[in-house]
């Protein structure tokens, strides 16, 4: 969480920051060199951070006509072969959805925050949701593959955004930084100045002749190079359907290998995308699984039902698409029951029911813009024992 | 890669062979604009390599497939957003935009007019051939009054935009408009355009016979062509002829040029600027 | 780790400067090596209507980043009562303003103090700085935070011009309540 490193003693104190305000941090510190948005609540401050620091690291900021141009921007910026990213809220994340879409079939790498707040439609601008777990993971039309994450903490936002950028290049797909509106606004005490064990993840790039490139050919790891126009290759890039040279087909056979690939290539490298994160699950009778705002009351949660003798654990995806399924299975082994606090009218629950079957699974869900609380939870997870 | 730009200009050394035969109907004045665009990149001598043509969705949409070059067919009416992101990316490369009517003026006609007003290095088409051809044939927002389609069954009775007018009043720094009947002043128009630092809009006036023609009686291509001549008049006589008692809908030639700053430069000004003072 | 938890609202409307006296409050307390989470209301009301700026400080990690039982809360105006009421604590101290938020509900489990902190601000010649009197006044009485600590943070985000000013609201606001505690321990010294 917001720890202070013991090591960090004796140099400069932690500094108040938002979640926000670390999101714009950390994508300048994963490389990213362009932004366009829209301005929207309650993620404007993203924007407004980048305007300032990203002429000055070199990059390009863009504030677009509306949240589909900046999207479009953004891809278009990539293909450039620029680091690119926009942030928005439910409804421009609505608005983006169809170039979203293009991304993943293109393989265009890019980074979309998702500030989730109250909805359907306008909804409640300030008060927060997490109700766009299922439009992350569906939201376009068509199959497609995508990596969605969800810090729960200032401090995570910072690191999972880095994550994302380094996720999009070596995968060549969109990747969306999901957090609802409290961890968004919230200002936690943070030290950034940590060193990264592993270096910046950078495109993988086309070498060999132009001639004999295919920009949709992979090897076994199912992620074809990329080209950076200018660099000779001269390739087409199109939303239809294509094969292996880019090209617009609807052969039966070209589309079936193109798509398959494209399918199975994010499960093809699920040690390197999945993480996830548990609190006292070894031994817990009830297992709660949630995310952001939710995820932090419910490891008050933990403490709280352990204090009075209820084995709680906590189970939390910060890759939540796609699902940690295998790690949510060991997680939950032992336990009674599994319960999914949630601020929406039951999203996660309905993929952890598919996931570990409905009958050990309950959902506590509230959509009124107010957060579930830490003893509202216990006092649930702790019925949830007693009745099981 | 650069084709040699003493030589006589060939189409085939701009086009992607392995994408022939091209899927434009007889008659369509698409091919013409696209031969004028290539003439144009040609005469000016722009390395293929550095050249990025990104088009939207539809008939025009598709000519980019077609371009020996860095090339992008995009979602309907965003090319011109997407393209805005790759030239502010990618300074270096002359970005052009391929986009038809309905792609830029309907369902993208938010970008062009920001796309004026930002005034970025790009050069955009507009191949107006006053339909939405792809899909069948529906009323588009330059197709005239009274015309067929299959959306409007009794004609259409909504009035029709004058892109250039509207571009030119959202500060386009470069507005042209030219007919495929004439393909050399289109080819220069174009290379004007190319030439111009900032945003250049041209409309050229396509035709399509097989849609739009079939469905008004309105013959065949030549026919056609003849018909938007009747309509139109170059701006070089606009000063010198009143011809009250034959409207001047549609003047062609370069119709707007300004001096405002390219968005590009300036940006990047700013931001050295901003690099500068920062300790 | 709850033990170490503790929780502060400054509660009041739109433009008193609620979230700046947050600000200050946890940067000194982030320079004292604890863990601060700030929140605050995002409503359009908050420019002129209820508005409030929380902090939950602890020791380790703050799990929960938003207020369950309040410790300290700070009421600059009446339409924060009702709002943060339930959420005290037993024994939790309410410092309002005497003129700002003159009517508090009975309830004999609160330390409730009333003081003339808007006042004082404008004995100092600025209602503006009511916050910065009452945050001077939370710090002597609840002690939560080093009296050095707190005078640095403020300087280091204050603006030049108002340094003096705030400087001084700060200072009164500590000898406000500083004089109450005083005189509290010497009501209960005596008996």
């Amino acid at each position: 969480m917001n720890a202070i490193d013991p090591a960090l003693a004796g140099r400069p104190a932690a500094t108040l920051m938002s979640g926000n305000q670390a999101c714009a941090l950390g994508a300048i510190a994963g490389g990213c060199r362009f932004f366009a948005g829209y301005p929207i609540t309650p993620s404007s401050e993203i924007a407004e951070r980048l305007a300032r620091s990203l002429p000055e690291v070199g990059g390009v900021f863009v504030q677009m006509e509306d949240e589909i141009a900046s999207m479009a921007a953004v891809i278009g910026a990539s293909m450039g072969g620029v680091k690119s990213m926009t942030a928005t809220s439910g409804p421009g994340f609505s608005l983006k959805q169809e170039n979203l879409g293009y991304a993943a079939g293109a393989e265009i790498p890019c980074v979309i925050v998702n500030v989730m707040r109250g909805g359907p439609s306008t909804g409640m601008p300030t008060r927060p949701a997490q109700a766009d777990i299922m439009q992350s993971r569906w939201g376009s039309h068509g199959d497609y593959p995508i990596i969605v994450l969800t810090p729960w903490s200032v401090r995570e936002i910072f690191d999972e955004t880095i994550r994302a950028f380094d996720l999009a290049e070596r995968f060549r797909t969109p990747v969306v930084l999901l957090y609802d509106q409290v961890v968004a606004q919230l200002s936690e005490t943070v030290v950034l100045d940590v060193v990264r064990d592993t270096a910046l993840v950078e495109r993988k790039w086309a070498s060999g002749p132009p001639a004999d490139y295919k920009p949709y050919a992979a090897g076994a790891d199912g992620i074809p190079p990329m080209v950076r126009p200018g660099a000779g290759y001269r390739t087409h890039t199109t939303g239809l359907t294509h094969s292996e040279n880019g090209f617009p087909t609807q052969n039966p056979e070209a589309v079936t290998r193109n798509l398959s690939r494209l399918f199975s290539k994010l499960d093809l490298n699920r040690e390197a995308i999945d993480a996830w994160h548990t609190l006292g699950c070894d031994d817990a009778e009830v297992v709660i699984v949630a995310i952001g705002i939710t995820a932090r009351a419910a490891s008050r949660a933990v403490e709280l039902c352990r204090a009075q003798g209820v084995r709680a654990g906590l189970f939390r995806p910060k890759t939540l698409w796609p699902f940690p399924e295998d790690a949510l299975r060991a997680a939950t082994a032992n336990a009674r029951a599994v319960l999914v606090p949630e601020l929406n009218a039951g999203q996660l629950s309905r993929e952890v029911q598919r996931i570990l079957g409905g009958a050990k699974v309950d959902g506590l869900f509230r959509f009124n813009g107010e957060p579930l609380l830490p003893s509202e939870i216990a006092a649930r997870a702790a019925a949830l024992v007693k009745g099981a | 890669m650069l084709v040699d730009q003493t030589a006589e200009f060939d189409v085939r050394d701009y086009l992607r062979k392995e994408m022939m035969p091209h899927f434009l109907c007889p008659g369509c004045g698409h091919g013409i604009a696209l031969r004028a665009l290539l003439w144009a990149i040609h005469d000016l001598g722009i390395d293929k390599d550095k050249l990025a043509v990104v088009s939207g969705i539809g008939c025009a949409g598709r000519l980019s497939a077609y371009i020996d070059a860095n090339t992008f067919h995009v979602t309907h009416g965003r090319p011109l957003a997407f393209a805005t992101g790759l030239a502010l990316a990618r300074p270096d490369l002359q970005v052009v935009v391929i986009s038809g009517d309905g792609d830029c003026l309907a369902i993208g006609g938010n970008h062009l007019i920001h796309a004026c007003r930002r005034n970025l290095n790009l050069t955009c088409l507009m191949l107006n051939n006053e339909v939405y051809g792809m899909t069948g044939g529906q009323v588009s927002p330059t197709t005239p009054e009274t015309l067929l389609t299959t959306t409007t069954p009794r004609g259409n009775t909504e009035p029709h935009f004058d892109a250039c007018a509207l571009a030119a009043a959202a500060g386009a720094g470069f507005v042209g408009r030219e007919v495929t009947r004439h393909v050399p002043k289109l080819k220069e128009l174009i290379r004007e355009g190319l030439s111009h630092p900032g945003f250049a809009f041209i409309e050229v006036l396509s035709d399509c016979t097989e849609i739009l023609g079939r469905k008004n009686d309105l013959g065949s291509s030549p026919e056609m062509m003849l018909r938007q001549k009747s309509e139109l008049r170059p701006t070089a006589y606009r000063d010198t002829v009143d011809m009250p008692f034959r409207p001047n809908h549609l003047p062609t030639g370069i119709l707007a040029r300004n001096d405002r700053p390219e968005y590009g430069t300036s940006y990047r000004r700013a931001a050295a600027a901003a690099r500068e003072a920062k300790p | 780790m709850s033990e170490s938890r503790i929780e502060i609202r400054f509660g009041g409307t739109g433009g008193q400067g609620l979230i700046l006296s947050a600000k200050m409050l946890a940067d000194a307390m982030a320079a004292e090596g604890r863990n601060v989470a700030q929140t605050q209301s995002y409503e359009p009301t908050s420019r002129g209507g209820y508005c409030n700026a929380d902090l939950v400080i602890a020791e380790g990690e703050v799990d929960f980043p938003l207020l369950t039982e309040i410790d300290s809360l700070v009421l600059l105006d009446r339409l924060a009562v009702k709002p943060s009421w339930p959420l005290l604590k037993p024994g939790a101290l309410v410092i309002a303003d005497s003129r700002l938020c003159p009517d508090l509900p009975a309830q004999a489990e609160q330390r409730c103090l009333h003081l003339p902190l808007s006042a004082t601000a404008l004995e100092l010649g600025s209602e503006r700085v009511t916050n910065m009197v009452a945050l001077g006044a939370l710090i002597a009485l609840s002690g939560v935070c080093d009296r050095r600590r707190i005078e640095r943070a403020v300087r280091a985000s204050t603006p030049r011009g108002f340094l003096n000013l705030n400087m001084d609201a700060l200072d009164a606001g500590l000898s406000l309540g500083s004089g109450i505690g005083a005189a509290r321990a010497a009501v209960a010294g005596s008996v």
